[in-house]
């Protein structure tokens, strides 16, 4: 992480790592810090750690919302334990995660190699970009669209090909690999731009030694661009792995969580219990162990993939 | 650093027009592959918004508009009586575009401005500035990506409300203004690198702060900046769950919720898919020119601090 | 530092709250005058209801009436958070499946006193429409403002082509063992890819180009449009009493017999499974050619009928086991939020809107039809005007074959049990017995 700015060519000269900061300096910084981080602080604590208390608190309460919330001890949580949805939801949030992961960071490989390789111009990486410039709402509605069973386009053409039509949201086979690929659509290209940033960092003669050294491809691929990759990589994953289990939007917008449970992803589920049934309490005890969860996975992530070394060294 | 737009040394080697290499041949069909994934759905996008809706179902297996008409543009603009609307099976509903329009360039504006700047504000303080407890500070500011948004949704909406700002254009964006981990994070890993010489001597002069940060590190900052601004800014043009809970009376509906009206009207009715489309195209523009405008610097430079 | 900068970003807040409470508390005098908002989720009503509310403010000049529509997809959330907010309208259009949660709240205002004030006669509007805006209280919450009830709409051309008449369409007859005659006429409409049609040798069930029926979903808790019209006809009921119901049926022999056979429809390929219809709205499906017959509100029809190329009838809905027609029955009703500001004003608009003056002027858009039995007959003409018959609708009221809608506490928790449980059922994976255990889910809600 800390080689990003690399290839910025006419950068003045780096300082190097920016650990040993010079002496001249003691400890004494503290209040203009405080005066810089004020407004940063004042949305932290008003706009996350209140509402993230306030949460928490409501995760041992009874509360619908129009009412006054009542304490109910551990209640919620218990009762999560044994609801058999929220396990349902756990595993097919685990399976959209998963596709959703695999797909997209493959395919986003990918597309950064050939945008280093191959695309130079702006337009091509710019039309990459397109599907991320839309809301994901619209993105779920469009492929809602185009998806559809019976007056869908796509399958219109798996007709014209011969093939039988493809029930893409209503199946319980299809609905989780549809959506994790409608949101691969949107954000693999956004993903690509930043993998192939981290590719641009890697100095150029790394790349002439291997060369020289006779190395194919596909070689070079796996022993130099890889491991020289790993932090950005790591970045990428802990981030869109943190943003994939709070899928949502496509969910509410096209399956609302059928066929059957297929699609009760871990939010919807959230949603519906707090917003659709009143019950926040209930809510926001899951909200609690997902974020527990995520925490969880993102430190992993972090401690197993060494995120925070390069191998550029 | 004005070496945004500048390509990475490696891309140099003289591989062009070679006569035919089937390698190169197989990296661009798969190239126009990609390309073609991510644009053709915006041409359907353009074929349903240009057909007639009460026709687009009976058509469903022509590739071309359905009864062509600009009807459902006229729709977005709400330039179409409600009555020629349903004829066309569109959504009579009323719809205050330019209103609307308004409402999103204010609100996307002032959260990007206010996020962008409190958050380099505190990215310096994080990245330059030596304070006991910063790398705490600094994770547990981090740790906020993994609070899930619908779990803090409700508590913000009852603050916004506490402090009577509900349907009102700061109500909106406070929880947006002064800060984004994102933005932090991402404005920090550039301000580590950014050479400390430059502010030494700056130092040395006596200057303050304060001068450092707006004469030095802004400046210096500038592609960055930009490149985070734009990002900002498009995520903010398309949110939509937090404006449809706080926002929801006409005079500060943002586009993404007016969109809404083309959505089913009553329970198990159909959308007006044409009128939807139109008003995705027209609303996306913005973005679009915006991207236009400033894409290169993005698509170049998002690089370097690159990674959230 | 860090303490004072605390101190006054929390002195900020009070005095940013403080100052907001200042205006607000009103005296009865201003109750009845200024601004009232109103909100409906049906755009295609709106030019009707614009015109009551041009009517009402010409009648009420210290009266103003602004009206926000706002789609049915997005209308509860936003409401639930206007009452939340204290930002909800002072009227609205409320629904029978959430007026009961809604009244249990307090976030209703009942409005007895005035109805008696202003001696309403709640013997004008169709029968039942009335008492089912009196809670559990015993309370009146809203006055009613239209009906509807549902019917087949079938494809003329498609019916010619199979050589089913329309007369025969209005003697449909149905049983849970063998689908009695709408079975079979399903089963002739059915046509597949090789022209092959459901009642005839050879008929390829996998590869189908039209559907006898077509489906909307598995139903919920309620089947409103999907199966209640049958599975009522056969003497069963969603609930032990309606409305306020404590006791939910869902395990009687005799629904799980007519779901298992509607299930039987689509595996027999006369009705798109389930999966499919996850996409498109069913009206679009059925302006595709998709299906013959779709059994649909009679809010739909002015859908049905603006589909352009396609000449739509509408029939009612088959005679049951017991030799009556059965339909769901619900009605939409105006109700005052209880935090309103303008109470007495507010009174006055709802009053109204379940007056002959509002309602004909709904009437004559033939869009609904009205709460009131006089303005209802006006509708009736009105779609006829337009070329639309719509008898089918009207007899059930006329001959009193409906059934309301299922009024019970705890309906959004019920729907999300029954939502999952009756996909599994009409999609095949589960049988219906297995609605017994989502019964007894449902029951435990009301302990």
């Amino acid at each position: 992480m800390t080689t990003l700015a690399k290839n910025a060519r006419s950068a003045p000269p780096q300082t190097g790592a920016p650990k040993p900061r010079g002496g001249y300096r003691r400890l004494g910084d503290l209040k203009i810090a405080l005066f810089f981080i004020a407004p940063a602080m004042i949305g932290f604590i008003f706009f996350y750690v209140v509402p993230t208390i306030r949460g928490v608190y409501l995760s041992f309460t009874e509360y619908n919302i129009l009412g006054d919330p009542t304490w109910v001890g551990m209640d919620n949580y218990t009762a999560i334990a044994k609801d058999p949805l929220f396990w349902n939801s756990l595993a097919v949030t685990g399976q959209y995660v998963f596709l959703n992961i695999v797909l997209q960071t493959a395919l986003a490989l990918g597309l950064a190699l050939l945008m280093n390789k191959v695309a130079k111009s702006t337009l091509i990486r710019g039309a990459l970009l397109l599907p991320w410039m839309m809301s994901n709402i619209i993105a779920a509605l469009l492929w809602f669209w185009m998806l559809d069973y019976q007056i869908g386009v796509v399958n219109q053409f798996i007709e014209w090909a011969g093939l039988p039509r493809v029930a893409f949201f209503g199946s319980e086979e299809w609905a989780i690999p549809t959506q994790a690929v409608i949101n691969t659509w949107r954000h693999m290209g956004y993903t690509a731009l930043l993998i192939f940033a981290g590719m641009q960092a890697i100095p150029g003669h790394v790349y002439e030694v291997a060369k020289l050294d006779g190395a194919s491809p596909f070689q070079t691929f796996r022993k130099i661009t890889l491991p020289l990759l790993r932090p950005v990589l790591v970045m990428v994953l802990v981030v869109t792995v943190i943003g994939s289990f709070q899928v949502f939007d496509t969910v509410s917008v096209t399956t609302g969580g059928g066929p059957v449970n297929a699609t009760r992803v871990i939010q919807y589920y959230i949603y519906q219990r707090a917003f659709t049934e009143s019950d926040f309490g209930y809510g926001s005890a899951i909200a609690v162990i997902l974020f527990l969860i995520l925490a969880l996975v993102a430190f992993i992530q972090m401690k197993f993939l060494k995120g925070n070394e390069s191998d550029l060294d | 650093m004005t070496t945004t737009t500048s390509r990475a040394p490696q891309q140099a080697p003289a591989r062009r027009r070679r006569p035919f290499n089937p390698r190169t041949a197989g990296a661009w069909t798969l190239l126009v592959l990609a390309i073609a994934v991510s644009v053709v759905p915006f041409l359907w996008v353009l074929r349903t918004a240009l057909s007639t809706n009460s026709a687009l179902a009976s058509n469903s297996a022509s590739l071309l508009p359905a009864e062509f008409t600009f009807g459902a543009f006229m729709r977005v603009f709400g330039l179409q009586s409600p009555a020629d609307a349903v004829a066309e099976g569109g959504s009579g509903a009323a719809i205050d575009f330019w209103l609307y329009l308004r409402n999103s360039v204010i609100f996307s504006s002032i959260t990007t401005a206010g996020a962008v700047f409190f958050s380099a504000m505190a990215a310096y303080a994080f990245a330059r500035l030596r304070w006991k407890g910063r790398n705490l500070v600094f994770s547990l500011f981090l740790g906020t990506m993994l609070v899930p948004p619908i779990f803090t949704a409700l508590p913000n909406f009852l603050l916004i409300k506490n402090l009577d700002l509900l349907n009102t254009m700061l109500g909106m964006v406070l929880p947006y203004l002064f800060m984004t981990p994102f933005a932090i994070f991402f404005l920090r890993q550039f301000f580590l690198n950014m050479s400390r010489e430059v502010e030494e001597a700056a130092m040395l002069d006596g200057a303050k702060h304060l001068r450092i940060f707006f004469q030095i590190v802004l400046p210096n900052a500038a592609a960055p900046l930009a490149t985070l601004a734009l990002l900002t800014f498009i995520g903010q043009w398309n949110e939509y769950f937090w404006p449809l809970l706080v926002g929801s009376q006409d005079d500060v509906r943002v586009l993404q919720v007016g969109l809404g009206v083309f959505k089913s009207q009553s329970p198990q009715g159909a959308p007006d898919w044409s009128g939807l489309m139109a008003a995705v195209l027209v609303s996306a523009l913005p973005v679009l020119v915006l991207f236009a405008a400033f894409g290169k610097k993005i698509v170049n430079s998002i690089g370097f601090s690159g990674i959230k | 530092m860090k303490k004072s900068l605390g101190a006054v970003a929390v002195a900020a807040v009070m005095a940013l709250s403080l100052s907001a409470c200042g205006g607000g508390s009103s005296s009865s005098a201003e109750s009845a005058k200024g601004e009232i908002n109103y909100w409906l989720w049906d755009a295609n009503q709106l030019p009707a209801y614009q015109q009551c509310a041009d009517d009402f403010a010409k009648a009420n000049p210290d009266i103003s009436v602004k009206i926000t529509q706002r789609g049915w997809d997005d209308y509860w959330s936003t409401l639930t958070n206007g009452f939340v907010g204290g930002t909800a309208p002072d009227v609205f259009t409320n629904h029978l499946g959430r007026y009961g949660e809604l009244a249990e709240n307090k976030q209703l205002l009942a409005i007895d006193d005035a109805v008696k004030k202003d001696n309403i006669d709640l013997t004008q509007y169709n029968e039942g429409l009335a008492d089912l805006w009196v809670g559990q209280d015993g309370k009146r919450y809203g006055l009613p403002k239209d009906w509807d009830t549902i019917g087949l709409f079938y494809n003329k051309a498609m019916l010619a082509s199979a050589g089913v008449t329309e007369d025969q369409m209005k003697d449909l007859t149905w049983n849970p063992e063998d689908g009695g005659s709408y079975e079979k006429v399903i089963a002739h409409l059915t046509v597949d890819k090789n022209g092959k049609r459901g009642d005839e040798a050879g008929f390829d069930k996998n590869n189908v180009a039209v559907y006898g029926l077509g489906l909307n979903g598995g139903g919920d808790s309620s089947g409103q449009t999907e199966w209640s019209y049958l599975t009522n006809t056969t003497g069963w009921s969603h609930t032990d009493k309606n409305p306020w119901g404590t006791h939910y049926n869902y395990d009687d022999p005799k629904f799980q017999e007519s779901m298992e056979w509607f299930a039987g429809l689509a595996q027999k390929g006369f009705m798109p499974k389930l999966e499919t219809t996850v996409g498109a709205a069913m009206a679009d499906t059925f302006a595709a050619g998709k299906s013959a017959i779709n059994a649909h509100g009679s809010w739909m029809t002015g859908q049905y009928t603006g589909y352009k190329g396609i000449e739509v009838g509408i029939a009612p809905t088959p005679v049951g086991p017991e030799g009556k027609r059965a339909s769901m029955f619900n009605g939409l009703a105006d109700s005052i939020w209880a935090g309103t500001k303008k109470k007495d004003a507010s009174i006055k608009w709802v009053e109204y809107l379940a007056s002959a003056d509002c309602q004909d002027v709904v009437a004559s858009k033939a869009v609904v039809f009205p709460a009131l039995k006089a303005s209802s007959d006006k509708a009736a003409a009105a779609f006829a005007a337009k070329n639309v018959d719509v008898s089918a609708f009207t007899e059930h009221v006329r001959n009193k074959s409906t059934f309301l809608y299922p009024i019970t506490d705890n309906t959004a928790k019920v729907k999300g049990i029954m939502e999952p449980a009756m996909d599994a059922v009409v999609s095949g994976k589960a049988p219906a017995s297995s609605l017994t255990q989502a019964n007894e889910q449902v029951n435990a809600l009301f302990k």
